[in-house]
């Protein structure tokens, strides 16, 4: 792995974002903040669901307890305080969550971990019916566009370096070999749960900030827009098509993906749905390594498949006529 | 060594469901043993030592490593324990390379463990299985029979003080199966390792071992020298047949 690099393009990409509010319309400027959001959620998501093959469908679950926490906390705490507060407490529920579920594997992971988001989101909206006699939030204090487009920026680079320096840790290697054979990491002494759960708490930790930053961009939240399920499954769908194993197949993804979104969702949004669940699919059919597994020779094989197929296709007819 | 077994099996049951795959199995294995364990197809063995790696936990009866008691840890307590296993089926990484599989028990069970120079490495241990040619290629394009020394080269990695091997020499060619049961020799006089070996291929399995278990139906019905075991009443009834008592 050329660590080195990953870098040099992590800083080169960064460079360039970080010249976008000078230059940038404020369309690209939020359009570019719907690409690091994303570039955020599925580089973080992939560290760990990517590499272990746990697939969680809980992100909407932290990135909704990390606005919370900062429409909460933003006045007592600070801008920055309410984002490492974010992070903490929904790393401290990828915990307890992970000690939940993290046994299961496969369908049954999945859907418990969808599950228990939807049921954080019902507690929530309970508890705010019920206690605060409210639904929703209002932001009052708000940092300016630029300071939320930076943060969520830094999170972006910090998830990509999080990334890149994992890789080559131990505990990279622990989460790679419990994707590979969770068993046989075991009996070589891989401490299997403490690494999982440690790995679900670190993309927790970077979903609950982008929620705890992105938040301030509504000015007014409620469980149905911070909780939505669609961003953990635009998450999962992007990390998936872009390559959830890779490094920079997420980070692509999210770029096509959040550029698509906001030029289809305006005028046709439920094209842009079906672009997305067509893209899955062939990705999954097709391309299971996703966009980063893209080579030329993918499309070599491709083209000999097709043509494989056409023959074989022509010759099945040719002899049918005689018969 | 603190006068305790390496490794002590203690009433060992394992149940699924209905059936008792391990019936009361009590065995205690010295440091620098090398034990065989025989018996028909499902006897038990596979599961015996899943139990004894902690892939299993026991449903009844009791594990000690040492004296330490293990009943009951998560596997990767005991590989830091220095219990080590392969697989009947080859579990390797197939997409790291032969030299990253070797590498992951280094990291791991092996990371803080004394260790004799002859598993001081990657290299040395690739040396000493007779991989060091294929290092660099996926585990995934060497041969089955090369795949069956990887695992035991990943289970060396951890630096064991017990070696389970579990059918190491099925499907091999007879001179593989010789130079196979020559490593294992090897590994038990140079590195002082116990090792207890499952291996289907009796006739084999008696020449090498200096000591047999025999289970059947899950029970162990004989442990002792492979000559008195090939003269055991009970072991020639259940399973070995006349024939057998020649080889030893």
């Amino acid at each position: 792995m050329n660590t080195k690099r990953d870098l040099l393009v992590l800083f080169a990409l960064a460079g360039w974002a970080l010249a976008v509010p000078h230059y940038g319309s404020e369309f690209a400027v939020s359009m570019a903040l719907t690409c690091l959001m994303y570039a955020t959620l599925s580089s973080s998501w992939s560290l760990f669901c990517g590499s272990t093959r746990y697939l969680s469908l809980a992100t909407s679950a932290f990135f909704g307890i990390g606005a919370y926490c900062s429409a909460l906390s933003l006045e007592q705490l600070g801008w920055l305080g309410a984002i490492g507060l974010g992070a903490a407490i929904a790393a401290a529920v990828a915990v307890v969550m992970g000690a939940a579920v993290l046994h299961l594997r496969g369908t049954y992971f999945a859907v418990l971990t969808f599950g228990m988001t939807e049921l954080i989101r019902h507690a929530i909206t309970t508890w705010e019916k019920q206690v605060t006699g409210t639904v929703g939030r209002v932001l009052t204090v708000v940092p300016e566009r630029d300071t939320v487009y930076l943060t969520v920026l830094g999170l972006a680079v910090l998830a990509i370096l999080a990334s890149i320096l994992v890789r080559r840790s131990r505990f990279g290697l622990a989460m790679a070999g419990i994707g590979a054979d969770e068993q046989r990491a075991q009996t070589l002494g891989v401490n299997t749960r403490l690494v999982k759960i440690s790995g679900f708490a670190l993309t927790a930790a970077f979903a609950g900030a982008v929620g705890a930053a992105m938040s301030v961009r509504w000015t007014y939240i409620d469980p149905a827009t911070v909780f939505n399920p669609f961003i953990g499954f635009q998450t999962v769908l992007i990390a998936l098509i872009g390559g959830a194993a890779t490094l920079w197949g997420p980070l692509l993804a999210a770029v096509v993906f959040s550029l698509l979104a906001e030029t289809l969702r305006l005028q046709l949004p439920q094209l842009y749905m079906m672009t997305l669940g067509l893209l899955l699919i062939l990705s999954v059919l097709y391309l299971p390594g996703g966009l980063a597994s893209l080579r030329r020779e993918t499309f070599t094989m491709w083209r000999d498949d097709i043509r494989s197929g056409w023959r074989e296709l022509r010759a099945g007819k040719a002899k049918k006529v005689p018969a | 060594m603190n006068g305790h077994p390496l490794l002590e099996a203690r009433g060992v049951t394992v149940r699924f469901g209905g059936l008792t795959a391990v019936d009361q199995v009590s065995a205690a294995f010295a440091p620098g043993e090398l034990v065989g364990i025989i018996g028909p197809n499902g006897a038990g063995k596979t599961t015996f030592f899943n139990a004894l790696s902690g892939v299993i936990e026991p449903s009844e009866g009791e594990l000690f490593a040492l004296g330490q008691r293990l009943t009951g840890a998560k596997p990767h307590r005991f590989a830091q324990q220095g219990i080590a296993r392969t697989f009947q089926t080859p579990r390797v990484f197939a997409e790291l390379s032969v030299a990253a599989n070797i590498d992951f028990g280094l990291q791991f069970a092996g990371r803080h463990r004394q260790a004799s120079w002859l598993l001081k490495d990657e290299t040395s241990i690739l040396n000493l299985i007779g991989l060091a040619a294929q290092a660099a290629l996926p585990a995934a394009a060497i041969t089955p029979s090369q795949q069956r020394l990887l695992e035991i080269g990943m289970a060396l990695a951890t630096r064991p003080k017990l070696l389970l091997l579990d059918e190491v020499a099925a499907g091999l060619t007879e001179s593989e199966i010789e130079s196979m049961a020559q490593l294992i020799r090897r590994l038990r006089d140079d590195l002082d390792l116990s090792v207890i070996w499952i291996e289907h291929a009796v006739t084999t399995l008696l020449r090498h071992v200096e000591r047999v278990l025999v289970l059947h139906q899950g029970r162990k019905i004989a442990d002792g020298t492979p000559a008195e075991v090939v003269r055991n009443a009970e072991v020639v009834e259940a399973y070995l047949g006349d024939e057998m008592v020649d080889v030893a």
